[in-house]
């Protein structure tokens, strides 16, 4: 269970006994604040191939592109989280991951960091750590190593 | 239904599908040979076979419902085959049931319900048929044969021998010499020369063969031809032919030998296999020939097609490294890399012609299930109908097929209820008592039609228009206003039916609608016609292949789009000057007729291009049946074959695009939905406002 990548903050925060099972997400960047996702929804991180606009299409459908012959429609994660909207730069990334109907979908992100291990104890539920309101897409606040990292549920972001 | 894996459910399932598809061609064949006045005892064996096979697949599966069925049927297509009982057309009637029963067990085993399926009714009359079953006495003792012989025949061949008897056929013996090497052949063509002048009944090794390599068979054959033409047209070396006399009359019958089930001879053919010992040689033939072909899922088929796709724009970048090669004055490699290249394309396009080929099944599967419901309807509503199928080969996507059982399905409903006269009332107006229905199929360069005719009383335009109006679909303003034409699209708004009542055959609600779109969703258009008193036609105009398509690529701002060529009539160039506005709409006249323009851009809200006067641009005519519309497109890029993907789920909302296609450079373009175009931007022109509203 050693993990090089963690902490010596994240490890005096553990305490023996009380860490639940440990779950892995990717850390990446949007609009300037970082956010993780369960690595095990995503099926693929992609450059993005030139993407093809859909007219009338949802507000946040960036277009439709071509992985491998398969059809994706891609989604800017920007608009589905009513951030503020600037172009991509060579950093930008499309994470693949599949929506509730089983249809693949590829969401823009600014830039892909590395993956997190988190405990049990490391992540706040969405409900305590921003009150009940909160958005469907949240699925918590994960804290590894003093950081502040918002959790997203893929399926519910991509089907949203 | 027993736990399986997938692979050999879906095996299964089609296998099944397969069986019953061929019992009920079987079974059309026989009711028009009974119609005909013809007995074709090979007829009811086939029949007897399927369903003995499909018996013994329902107990490989553990399918419980479809073996009991298949094993009642069983034994009346035996007591049918043996003679025991008469085949007329309430016999069929019952036959054509269990088809039915059948298709409703398959459905529910496939949904892995265990439904009560309402079969009881069908057992009886199956009980009752067998319970008619008689037991004939047999001539066969006044012929001289050897008892060895008649000990070892088959119930079947002894009904064979019998039925051979009573229509005064001569009996005859040929022992023939046979190479065990190639015996099953032989044999096989011996039985095929013998067709001509009767049937070989059966044959039975005489165990005097003359080497080791040899067998000796005596063949009992009837003929209605003398001895003579048998030495001419069966005799050979090998081949000794001898009359069997008729004994003097005797007035008792010979004891009925016992019932055998397999003849010994043939033990050893069969013998692995007891179960199949009823259809005998004939079905170790027939499993035999099956080997030739294989059962291939629709999917892979489309996977391979995607492969193909990918490859293309492998070709594509070829291309490209040749013209770079070429431009730094590689001229030497850039030629030989131009050759590989068109090589390359050559075979791909192979490639891909033959997979479109083999994803092409005739519409005859379609056509036998609609044969099946014309015989059905006809017998239940009492009119005589005379089902006319040609085109039957003709060949589409198997997915196509597939879609097309229904709406065809209904269509023929329909002209049976409401276009065919009943008796009388034919009589009276000058018709034939029988009905006619055609189904005619054929191929139109890159479109297969598909037309359902009737001599009925035509469509009542009066009454359609009444029934519209009473239904809200229009005015009688708007009515009067309306051409032929118009009137008889009426048919396909909801909710339209022309019978007052609903009844078991059609007008249950759902109507020439729902036909139209399945049609559509096909990329196929359907088109009416009618003659008061003549009859109505109804045309569907369908793509050949769903699979590729050839399309013409344009500019729209500054998207490259794709539009079907099946729906493009033609091209031509764009005056902005010969625009006229008619009801705020834009039109232009194109060889005297008027043309709505559509704009893309505007319609999609594409980012346009550049604005400038002295630019040319162009007009895609795109036409559905009798319905034009004029795109308005900056630039054309030509033709070209694509494989059309649909838009993911999250897009199905987003009506104008049949889906996307890739264009090389890792490029995807989008293909526009023709006929969702202008459904889109004509429904407000050609028809009044609230037929708008009730179509979309």
């Amino acid at each position: 269970m050693a993990n090089l990548t963690q902490s010596t903050a994240s490890r005096l925060a553990r305490r023996v006994g009380d860490r639940g099972p440990v779950r892995e997400f990717l850390m990446f960047a949007l609009a300037g604040e970082l956010y993780g996702v369960e690595l095990t929804r995503i099926k693929e991180i992609l450059s993005p191939p030139p993407i093809t606009m859909v007219p009338r299409a949802p507000r946040n459908v960036v277009g439709v592109c071509s992985v491998r012959g398969l059809l994706v429609t891609v989604l800017d994660l920007r608009r589905t989280l009513k951030l503020e909207e600037r172009a991509l730069t060579r950093r930008g990334r499309i994470l693949l991951g599949a929506a509730e109907s089983g249809e693949v979908i590829g969401l823009l992100v600014d830039e892909v960091k590395h993956v997190v291990r988190l405990a049990a104890n490391e992540i706040e539920p969405a409900a305590s750590a921003l009150g009940g309101d909160v958005s469907e897409f949240v699925l918590g606040i994960g804290r590894p190593a003093g950081e502040f990292l918002i959790l997203l549920d893929l399926p519910s972001v991509v089907s949203g | 239904m027993a736990e399986l894996s997938d692979k050999a459910r879906e095996e299964f399932f089609s296998e099944a599908q397969e069986i019953i598809e061929t019992l009920s061609r079987n079974l059309l064949s026989l009711d028009s040979a009974i119609k005909a006045g013809i007995s074709d005892p090979s007829l009811i064996n086939e029949a007897f076979r399927a369903v003995h096979t499909l018996k013994g697949l329902a107990g490989l599966f553990g399918a419980a419902r479809l073996g009991a069925l298949s094993h009642r049927l069983e034994d009346v297509l035996d007591d049918l085959r043996l003679g025991r009982v008469e085949l007329g057309q309430d016999v069929l009637d019952v036959l054509f049931g269990a088809v039915e029963a059948y298709t409703r067990i398959l459905q529910a085993e496939k949904a892995d319900s265990d439904e009560e399926l309402d079969v009881e009714q069908l057992f009886v009359e199956l009980e009752r048929i067998g319970a008619g079953a008689t037991e004939h006495q047999s001539p066969v003792a006044d012929y001289e044969l050897d008892p060895g012989l008649l000990a070892v025949l088959t119930e079947y061949e002894e009904h064979r021998l019998r039925a051979n008897i009573a229509l005064q056929m001569q009996l005859y013996r040929l022992r023939v010499q046979f190479d065990l090497s190639t015996i099953d052949k032989v044999l096989e063509e011996m039985k095929e020369r013998a067709k001509r002048h009767g049937e070989i009944i059966t044959y039975l090794p005489t165990g005097e063969a003359t080497s080791a390599d040899t067998i000796e068979l005596d063949l009992l054959m009837a003929s209605r031809d003398d001895l003579a033409t048998l030495i001419g047209s069966l005799g050979a070396d090998h081949v000794v032919i001898e009359e069997i006399p008729r004994r003097a009359r005797r007035s008792h019958p010979a004891t009925m030998p016992p019932r055998r089930p397999t003849a010994l001879g043939r033990a050893d053919s069969v013998g692995m296999q007891p179960d199949l010992e009823r259809g005998g040689l004939e079905q170790a033939a027939s499993l035999r020939s099956l080997t030739q072909t294989v059962r291939v899922d629709i999917r892979k088929l489309d996977h391979l097609m995607n492969i193909v796709g990918e490859l293309a724009i492998v070709r594509s970048a070829f291309g490209r490294v040749a013209e770079k090669l070429r431009g730094e004055g590689q001229r030497k490699l850039a030629a030989e890399l131009q050759r590989l290249h068109r090589n390359f394309d050559r075979r791909l396009g192979e490639m891909q012609d033959g997979i479109l080929e083999v994803r092409m099944v005739p519409l005859g599967q379609v056509f036998d299930r609609l044969a099946r419901v014309v015989r059905q309807i006809s017998r239940e509503v009492g009119k005589e109908i005379r089902l006319v199928i040609t085109g039957a080969e003709t060949e589409i996507d198997k997915l196509i097929v597939e879609e097309l059982s229904d709406p065809l399905m209904h269509m023929i409903r329909n002209a049976i209820d409401h276009g065919i006269e009943a008796g009388q009332g034919r009589v009276e107006v000058g018709k034939p008592l029988a009905g006619t229905i055609a189904l005619n199929a054929f191929q139109k360069g890159n479109h297969v039609m598909i037309e359902v005719e009737d001599d009925g009383r035509g469509i009542d335009l009066a009454r359609l228009t009444e029934k519209a109006i009473t239904l809200g679909k229009l005015t009688r303003s708007e009515a009067q206003e309306m051409s032929r034409d118009e009137v008889l699209a009426l048919i396909f708004l909801p909710g339209l039916s022309t019978r007052e009542s609903a009844d078991d055959v059609s007008g249950r609600g759902v109507g020439m609608d729902i036909v139209k779109t399945n049609i559509s969703k096909l990329g196929g258009v359907i088109d009416v016609h009618s003659e008061s008193g003549i009859g109505t036609k109804m045309t569907i105009t369908l793509p050949i292949t769903l699979a590729i398509v050839s399309a013409l690529l344009i500019q729209a701002g500054q998207h490259t789009l794709a539009i079907p060529l099946s729906s493009v009539s033609e091209a031509i160039a764009f005056e902005e000057t010969a625009v006229r506005l008619v009801d705020g709409r834009e039109v232009i006249t194109l060889r005297g007729q008027t043309l709505p323009l559509c704009r893309l851009d505007r319609l999609m809200a594409l980012e346009t291009a550049p604005y400038s006067a002295s630019r040319r641009r162009f007009v895609v005519v795109a036409a559905l049946g009798q319905r034009r519309l004029g795109l308005v497109v900056d630039f054309l890029y030509g033709q070209e074959d694509i494989v059309i993907k649909p838009l993911g789920k999250s897009l199905s909302a987003v009506r104008g695009f049949a889906g996307a296609t890739e264009l090389g450079d890792q490029r995807v373009g989008l293909v526009l939905d023709a006929a969702g175009l202008i459904e889109e931007v004509l429904a407000g022109i050609e028809a009044p406002r609230t037929l708008e509203r009730a179509s979309g």
